[in-house]
């Protein structure tokens, strides 16, 4: 690897210079996306180290999760339990990854500080980290998911690969939004709990827990909500619901614009992310 | 295989050091509201000048020990070497394979074996998973640790963890060895071994750079010596000046 043997750093500056040293950045952390995937591997190993279940504690806790939010819920809103189950189940696994994915983002130059401090190493390397490692959860809860599927008997329907379109949309926006997070936190000690709040919020604001139909009149106020386009493209292929057309240039706009106007921030900020720290 | 080698012309860094307020977005924002100054600028940042115009050459088998008071620079210049640091001015030009070896904790998970350390140091090094697996046994003897390895770093004692981060770090074929003061780490027994390898790193026509207050160590490991204050460096003198070095 050329960065391996031979480093050169100048202190040359301008945008256009910075621009390709982020675009730098980015090819670098890509030729070693394998060492992103060991550290993502190797924080979900350590964090249930010592536990019985191991990994698969994140399965059981979030089955739990899901089985009573979805028993409470059905009988509050007098629904059939085994189409709104599956609904509510899919809603809390998908918008935990979003979740995921952005309120760690803040963590991920903060907790990276020693590595990026005396190493060469790209910076979007741990953004990667980040992202692998809710993958990674995701993995874990695919359990549940096949078995919502199959218990309200969606799986006739579901359109796994529109579903798996709308994962990685929501993967590719929510990575510029955790990328974002990260540079401000790192910066700003106090964006983590702002972003955990707004999070939060977002939550009960989307229709994770709720119907959009009971919304009434007010359903054009949802298009405004970007978690909700979000969630929609990948639990409505799953639940053979249509997913409208605007929900996709939605998504693919913010994707584009989202990453466009990060990317910038992060060419200029970058060489300064590890004085931040 | 390259030849190592390190050059530094007119290298300057400055950086912003932020104060407690400073990193707070709500004090920032209610400053710029009730003041009207601009997001961030001027409240508790400091601006500091880390190294002014260094000039280095260090070819193969150099090997420069950096002495000056704490601040003076030391640190910075080896995580400018490293490449986490970038120039404001000059530039940094390093052939080979670079190892740092600044914070004894670096990639160290408190929580997970020795082992798994050995391995997580490792792919920060660039070494695959399979490259690691078979240095494991050589890597594992060198740290002398025995059964501790299949223990949680939390476990050990400070030298522990010294002789663990070395072994990994130096496990790595460096060409450019940086180093930061505490390689003074395990007992007696460990230094020796610690001594061979360190040599022997220089024998493979590599270069090391030594951050040191002690001058025992400086004379045992270097051949010539630089002094900083106050982010400005002097020549890069013969060890055997360095006693004319610490007067001037």
């Amino acid at each position: 690897m050329e960065t391996a043997t031979h480093m050169l750093r100048t202190g040359r500056r301008g945008a256009l210079f910075q621009l390709q040293m982020a675009f730098r950045d980015l090819r670098n952390s890509f030729a070693r996306l394998g060492l992103a995937w060991s550290l993502a591997t190797h924080d979900v190993a350590s964090r249930y180290r010592g536990s019985v279940l191991g990994p698969f504690w994140i399965t059981l806790s979030m089955g739990l999760m899901v089985l009573g939010i979805g028993f409470l819920y059905a009988s509050l809103f007098n629904l059939p339990l085994e189409q709104f189950l599956p609904y509510v189940a899919l809603g809390i696994v998908f918008f935990g990854v979003m979740t995921g994915t952005i309120n760690e983002g803040c963590d991920t130059f903060v907790q990276a500080s020693g590595m990026l401090s005396q190493t060469s190493l790209p910076m979007l390397t741990f953004v990667w980290r980040t992202v692998f490692r809710n993958l990674i959860n995701l993995g874990h809860h695919l359990v549940i998911v096949v078995a919502v599927l199959i218990f309200g008997g969606y799986w006739k329907v579901a359109d796994p690969a529109l579903a798996l379109a709308g994962i990685l949309l929501m993967l590719l926006n929510a990575s510029w939004v955790s990328l974002l997070a990260g540079i401000a936190s790192a910066r700003y000690r106090d964006i983590p709990q702002i972003v955990g709040s707004v999070m939060q919020f977002a939550i009960f604001m989307t229709p994770v827990f709720w119907l959009p139909d009971r919304f009434g009149k007010h359903q054009v106020y949802l298009d405004l909500n970007p978690f909700y386009h979000l969630l929609q493209a990948v639990r409505g292929p799953l639940m053979g619901q249509p997913v409208l057309a605007h929900t996709w240039v939605v998504l693919v706009s913010m994707a584009v614009l989202g990453w466009g106007a990060t990317f910038l921030i992060f060419a200029r900020t970058r060489r300064r992310i590890v004085h931040y720290l | 295989m390259t030849t190592a080698s390190i050059r530094c012309t007119d290298l300057t860094i400055r950086f912003p050091v932020y104060g407690a307020d400073a990193k707070s977005l709500k004090k920032a924002l209610a400053r710029a509201v009730s003041v009207g100054g601009a997001l961030g600028r001027h409240a508790g940042v400091t601006d500091v000048t880390a190294l002014a115009g260094v000039n280095l050459e260090l070819k193969a088998g150099d090997r420069l020990g950096l002495i000056g008071h704490n601040g003076s620079g030391k640190t910075t210049l080896l995580r400018a070497l490293s490449g986490a640091y970038e120039p404001d001015e000059g530039t940094i030009d390093v052939h080979g394979r670079i190892a740092a070896l600044l914070d004894l904790s670096l990639g160290i998970d408190p929580t997970a074996t020795g082992y798994d350390n050995i391995r997580l140091r490792g792919r920060i090094a660039g070494l695959s998973s399979r490259e690691i697996e078979a240095r494991m046994d050589e890597i594992a003897e060198f740290t002398g640790l025995g059964p501790f390895l299949a223990m949680p770093v939390k476990t050990y004692s400070a030298g522990m963890q010294g002789r663990l981060a070395f072994a990994a770090a130096t496990a790595v074929e460096a060409d450019v060895l940086l180093m930061d003061e505490w390689i003074a780490v395990g007992d007696a027994d460990f230094q020796k071994m610690a001594h061979k390898r360190l040599l022997n790193l220089v024998e493979r026509a590599g270069i090391l750079v030594l951050a040191t207050h002690e001058l025992p160590l400086l004379k045992l490991y270097c051949n010539k010596v630089m002094r900083m204050e106050g982010g400005v460096a002097s020549e890069v003198v013969d060890i055997r000046k360095v006693d004319q070095l610490l007067k001037a």
